[in-house]
């Protein structure tokens, strides 16, 4: 009886922590998002003017050319970056597995991941710099003109996300690593003595067998795509013109740039609506395996 | 037992002793955005106040653009990270006027300054903040050295200009004849600022700082047209480059000029080698002050005072001795500064001093100019689009 009385007490600390941190801030800029900034209620005019905004989606991209609006360019993050972050992930995994000095070599890898995003953003701005930049030494060295891609329109974006690859590939990696060490080695056996050939068996065992981890890999680059700020703060600021801006960074720009906090609550409740999109499944899925 | 609860207290009487002390023994932190070479003309500064008054200071280095994202959220908390930062004076008047910069009225004389370079700092006739020492951003900067050597002159029209562009671009080995410092975006458009004031007349430079005529006036559309853009589409400046790294490229002869600050005398190896020129035709030149203002939450306010009063006047004399910077104390003796800057002054003489563009309007558009011209330098035809945007985010 006085365990079951006291044992909600034991949650009330972390209760009041979420409360306080987490649930009054989200209610709180939900609600500015439907205020001006006299603070006069205006339901979702605030809405409309920031999605109307070419910082947000400028159709003119289409016939020109870049910029196409942080919204357009936080989808080509997750086109180009999320499919790449998978199977580069998974490769590697798989190609390490049974490498002598794979460990190594994995951890080699893994230190993009431990590297601090404002800093590869910095090192991105000089891996691409025409004057001392890798890459366009590697075009040099191959007879083109070295170019410093991050200062163009039409490669800054590009640059950056294939650039990024090097700091979150490594997730994808490490995971993919312990899911492999998950499959019982007799499933492989018995698949050799069947005569399955080793493409057949990626296809057939491992694939299969690493869904659960593939969905959480695709779960969190997803979100990290949509996230993304730190890496174009300080490569490229969002510009040439706005040709690398993202959505977390319009945030920015409308808070300390504007210091309007209305519309970087409307650009916060966007990117809230469409990481809960993606977040919501697995948190479902993970309740009912919970039950 | 009474013993050791004795010897304990005697022990925390100690430590409290000593921690009284240690916070009596008052240390100002000053916030500014100066590193490396900069900082090291910077710091004696602050020793000369630490000799005059024995209050100790402490440098940090934020970025202004770092602050403008962390200064908002801490003075709503009513806390500041330091007690004289250095900041742009549109940010210190907004500050000022919401109530967290302290009021600065009768700590300085109007008159003992640069007519002017105490404007943007005052609210309703309220002073929010000091004019350090500037910067004037007189023109391209050239070696002499690498003048003489290929037999090259400064111009004095426009035509003799281009003509210059023409024959360093055809020195071998050159990248471009002028190098495009980038970063942020400011060294883009200091130099478009130049443009402006030049072929246009400080007047005009003056009614876009005012938001007094748009950028898609004629006369604006004009300048771009027929001066900046066919420069640009004739690669007559450079790939944008770090600004610091366009510096070496240019040091060493990559490039034949750079567009920058007066700073530049304080960070080359030989400033002696230095010469420098203005567009031909310029009668207004930008004149870029730092300023700096004591947050209303600072712990010592009497101290920080104190500081910010010693930065604005006798401080302004140890600065401009180190090279690259120009008083906006009046009282600064000429003597004081290095020769190279004597002739950086010169250059103002019978010119117009015009505050500069993005650091006086801020905001939004401060954000935009930088990051539009930096389209306008790889892509020049995109001129009416960067205009238009310029224009949405003007005042």
């Amino acid at each position: 009886m006085k365990e079951r009385f006291f044992r909600p007490l034991f949650f009330v600390p972390a209760l009041v922590l979420l409360a306080a941190f987490v649930i009054y801030p989200v209610v709180n800029t939900v609600w500015l998002s439907f205020l001006s900034p006299k603070g006069d209620f205006v339901a979702l005019d605030n809405y409309a003017k920031v999605l109307s905004q070419p910082e947000m989606v400028d159709p003119r991209g289409f016939e020109r050319g870049f910029p196409y609006g942080a919204l357009i360019h936080n989808f080509m993050w997750l086109v180009i970056h999320l499919p790449l972050t998978v199977l580069l992930g998974l490769a590697l995994a798989v190609a390490l597995r049974r490498v002598r000095g794979g460990s190594i070599i994995k951890s080699t890898v893994f230190l993009g991941m431990v590297t601090p995003m404002i800093v590869g953003g910095i090192i991105l701005r000089f891996m691409f710099d025409g004057s001392i930049g890798i890459v366009p030494s590697i075009v040099r060295l191959f007879g083109g003109t070295p170019h410093t891609l991050t200062a163009y329109p039409e490669t800054a974006l590009l640059s950056l996300i294939l650039g990024s690859l090097w700091l979150w590939v490594p997730f994808g990696m490490v995971l993919y690593s312990a899911g492999l060490e998950t499959i019982p080695s007799e499933v492989y056996e018995a698949a050799m003595i069947d005569g399955a050939s080793p493409l057949s068996m990626f296809f057939n065992i491992t694939f299969p067998l690493l869904k659960p981890i593939t969905e959480v890999v695709v779960t969190m680059t997803f979100l990290w795509d949509l996230k993304i700020f730190d890496v174009v703060y300080a490569a490229t600021m969002g510009g040439p013109g706005g040709a690398s801006n993202v959505l977390a960074l319009q945030m920015y720009f409308y808070a300390f740039r504007e210091f309007n906090a209305n519309n970087a609550a409307v650009v916060a409740c966007v990117l809230m609506a469409l990481t809960t999109l993606v977040a919501a499944p697995m948190m479902i899925r993970s309740a009912r395996e919970a039950r | 037992m009474f013993k050791r609860i004795l010897l304990v207290a005697c022990a925390l009487f100690l430590v409290a002793t000593c921690a009284a002390l240690a916070a009596d023994a008052k240390t100002l932190t000053c916030i500014g955005p100066w590193s490396g070479a900069e900082m090291e003309a910077f710091v004696p500064v602050l020793q000369a106040f630490e000799k005059e008054t024995g209050i100790k200071v402490d440098y940090r280095i934020y970025r202004a653009e770092d602050l403008s994202a962390q200064l908002p959220a801490q003075f709503s908390a009513k806390t500041a990270p330091g007690d004289v930062i250095f900041m742009w004076s549109w940010f210190v008047a907004k500050q000022g006027e919401a109530g967290h910069a302290m009021d600065l009225t009768g700590l300085i004389k109007d008159s003992d300054y640069l007519p002017g370079s105490l404007d943007g700092l005052k609210v309703r006739g309220k002073l929010y903040g000091i004019a350090y020492t500037g910067k004037v951003k007189p023109g391209f900067w050239y070696r002499k050295s690498f003048f003489q050597k290929h037999g090259l002159t400064p111009p004095t029209t426009w035509d003799e200009f281009t003509a210059l562009l023409d024959k360093i671009a055809k020195i071998p080995g050159i990248k471009a004849p002028i190098a495009s410092g980038n970063g942020v975006g400011w060294p883009l458009s200091d130099v478009t600022e130049h443009f402006i004031a030049t072929f246009g007349g400080p007047q005009l430079h003056k009614e876009l700082t005012a938001g007094t005529i748009a950028w898609t006036d004629p006369v604006v559309k004009g300048i771009f047209e027929g001066r900046l853009v066919p420069l640009l589409k004739a690669k007559r400046f450079g790939e944008p480059v770090e600004w610091t790294q366009a510096l070496e490229l240019w040091w060493q002869g990559d490039y034949g000029l750079y567009f920058m600050g007066s700073w530049i005398t304080g960070m080359v190896k030989d400033p002696s080698d230095l010469g420098v020129f203005s567009l031909p035709g310029a009668r207004g030149i930008v004149f870029g002050a730092d300023y700096a203002f004591v947050p209303a939450y600072t712990k010592h306010p009497e101290e920080a005072k104190k500081l910010i009063q010693f930065l604005a006047t006798k401080g302004q004399e140890v600065q401009v001795t180190k090279g690259g910077h120009i008083a906006t104390y009046t009282k600064v003796p000429l003597d004081a500064y290095p020769p190279v800057d004597r002739g950086v002054a010169e250059l103002l003489t019978g010119r117009v001093a015009l505050a500069d563009m993005d650091d006086t309007i801020g905001g939004e558009f401060q954000a935009a100019f930088w990051d539009q011209l930096k389209l306008l330098w790889v892509k020049p035809d995109r001129y009416g689009e960067v205009l238009e945007t310029l224009e949405k985010k003007a005042p």
